[in-house]
């Protein structure tokens, strides 16, 4: 039940932050063809890009945790039981899951804080608190596939260095 | 007064124990972008306290994952899935397989030529040895190439991508040396294609010298080339004419050409009629596992990093290469060295993150006879060969073990057997751009 929940939310954040890495292209596409060929600029075109990438990439946290994506060194332990390495691999969620809970607490309080100072964008002026806002959501998913993992509730594939 | 000061810890020992944190919980299976995660975070809050720490979190997240020259990065991861969705791996390969028919391990070198030019849209090594694997490895096995030629040409295949532009390391080393990308790409190609005949050399003389690891060639069944596998690898060619024409002509820059190159490599893709929504899906899981893994070890490595420079050792570090006056030539292998040993437990970009910040500036301040920025891209070439070396050789070679886990039926102590010749082929092109920067440097100048 949990892993398919976690399976579901997961793909639902890759394939949302598929969505904005398309939306950057289209505004790329159009900013490249206007400037070169209609002599017309968008304003704002890096920022876009840029605040999209940020949400973008938090969403894509769930599932690289999901599927183990995050790259570890197996050479020291390639030797070791089964059993050692299911426990060292459930250490390494959990500590990847306080890492994460750090992280979403921190990027609540920095969005808090962009909030209460209005900081924006340089050209648009859109809010940056925005961007923190649409990272938090990603970040706590990641959080409880971590959990769910250190915990043993979930079955998935890992990677190797 | 701060816990590292009231222990009385030097800046030394303070460096080593941080970077000894962060080897032992990578030795215990701690994902790498964790472990100088926490090995920073805790080494920076000794030295600085804890409030600190937490307000550089604020905003690490925020800073690093919506900013504009990083978003390059998961644009070139993308383009590269959406060839591999669009089946252009497939007809690449199968021109490359008819073209190169006539030499003796053809199939192997058409493998090299086909992950070159798969490289040329794709931005990860790993991903391209993964896609030109899964449409190589079962036909050269059919063939009758041995697990140990096939497997090895594979994995060698996927470095190519590492100097071929785009690649998402030479990015990398790009933002964190403030070099020009332009430049970089340009730098990179002539190695680049020298590394692929020095591949397809090195299997030329494998087969030749321990028989039975490939067929022999047969006149009578010779594929010929026809226009169907020509017009097969036109929408490669055309998506790389469009990027590099681009950025080249002036028309945008390499941040745009990622956004404008995943554009056309999906149109191509749509165009061959081979995407679907299923398929657009894949790219995006892709996409997002690829990318993830990468942004996360940009945070790790930045706690760690600021870790490190609180202790001041990076300074001191620079500070004594100066005194002890080694000629700069002396420095520069001390380094690819390091990267050598050090690659042989790190994967590629937490290696550059760590220590371009720390070795670049020491090697920008030594006098090699050349201009500044003729020294950083030559300098960058030079490293990410190293790294690519690194993805190669035993005991850790992430493309090896990649390719090898597609090959159920290959001991990876085979794979590793194989990859020597193209070890040495490696080591000859180092010892060649090490002593003629000219290989790297002559496109540049015609870089504006």
């Amino acid at each position: 039940m949990a892993q398919h929940w976690a399976d579901r939310l997961a793909r639902a954040c890759a394939l949302l932050g598929g969505l904005l890495l398309l939306v950057m292209m289209a505004v790329t596409c159009v900013s490249v063809v206007g400037r070169n060929l209609l002599n017309q600029t968008i304003i704002g075109d890096f920022e876009l890009t840029g605040m999209a990438n940020g949400v973008a990439m938090a969403l894509f946290m769930p599932w690289c945790q999901l599927r183990r994506g995050h790259i570890l060194v197996d050479f020291f332990t390639a030797k070791a039981a089964p059993k050692t390495i299911q426990a060292l691999d459930r250490a390494g969620a959990l500590m990847l899951a306080v890492c994460m809970l750090a992280l979403a607490w921190r990027t609540a309080v920095g969005g808090l804080n962009a909030h209460g100072n209005f900081s924006t964008s340089m050209l648009l002026g859109l809010p940056n608190w925005w961007v923190y806002a649409g990272m938090l959501p990603p970040l706590v998913v990641t959080v409880g596939i971590a959990l769910l993992q250190a915990f043993g509730l979930t079955k998935a594939q890992k990677a190797t260095a | 007064m701060s816990l590292a000061a009231s222990l009385g810890l030097g800046p030394a020992t303070l460096a080593l124990l941080i970077f000894g944190a962060m080897l032992g919980l990578m030795a215990l299976r701690a994902p790498i972008a964790v472990s100088m995660g926490l090995a920073g975070a805790l080494g920076y809050a000794a030295q600085a306290g804890w409030a600190p720490l937490l307000s550089f979190l604020n905003d690490l997240g925020f800073a690093r994952f919506a900013s504009y020259d990083l978003s390059v990065i998961p644009l070139f991861i993308l383009m590269g899935h959406f060839a591999t969705q669009g089946g252009l791996s497939k007809a690449l390969f199968a021109f490359a397989s008819v073209a190169m028919a006539p030499f003796k391990g053809g199939l192997a070198m058409a493998a090299v030529l086909a992950s070159a030019a798969f490289g040329s849209i794709c931005g990860s090594s790993v991903a391209t040895a993964a896609t030109i694997t899964s449409v190589a490895l079962p036909e050269m096995r059919r063939h009758g190439y041995s697990g140990r030629l096939s497997t090895a040409t594979l994995a060698a295949g996927g470095t190519l991508g590492i100097l071929i532009p785009p690649s998402v390391p030479l990015i990398i080393y790009a933002i964190l040396a403030q070099q020009n990308i332009a430049k970089l790409f340009a730098a990179a190609v002539v190695p680049g294609v020298l590394a692929m005949l020095g591949y397809m050399l090195a299997i030329g003389i494998y087969v030749r010298l321990k028989p039975g690891h490939a067929p022999e060639v047969s006149s009578a069944a010779r594929p010929k080339m026809t226009w169907p596998l020509v017009a097969g690898v036109l929408p490669i060619g055309a998506v790389f004419a469009i990027v590099f024409g681009g950025i080249y002509g002036g028309w945008f820059t390499p941040t745009e050409g990622a956004a404008i190159g995943a554009t056309c490599t999906l149109a191509a893709a749509l165009f061959k009629r081979e995407m679907s929504w299923d398929k657009l899906a894949q790219s995006f899981y892709a996409t997002a596992e690829a990318s993830a893994m990468i942004f996360l070890i940009f945070l790790g490595a930045d706690l760690m990093n600021s870790a490190l420079a609180l202790t001041q050792l990076p300074n001191q570090l620079a500070g004594l290469v100066q005194a002890w006056d080694w000629s700069p030539m002396v420095v520069v292998i001390a380094m690819l060295l390091f990267y050598i040993v050090l690659g042989t437990v790190m994967d590629e970009l937490s290696m550059l993150l760590l220590t371009i910040p720390i070795f670049f500036p020491i090697v920008n301040g030594m006098n090699f006879g050349m201009p500044q920025e003729s020294v950083a891209i030559w300098f960058g070439v030079l490293v990410l060969m190293t790294v690519g070396f690194g993805m190669l050789a035993p005991p850790v070679g992430l493309n090896v073990y990649v390719v090898n886990s597609m090959a159920k039926d290959t001991p990876i102590a085979e794979s590793y057997r194989g990859v020597v010749p193209f070890l040495i082929s490696d080591a000859l092109r180092m010892l060649l751009v090490l002593v003629c920067p000219g290989v790297a440097l002559w496109l540049v100048a015609f870089v504006a």
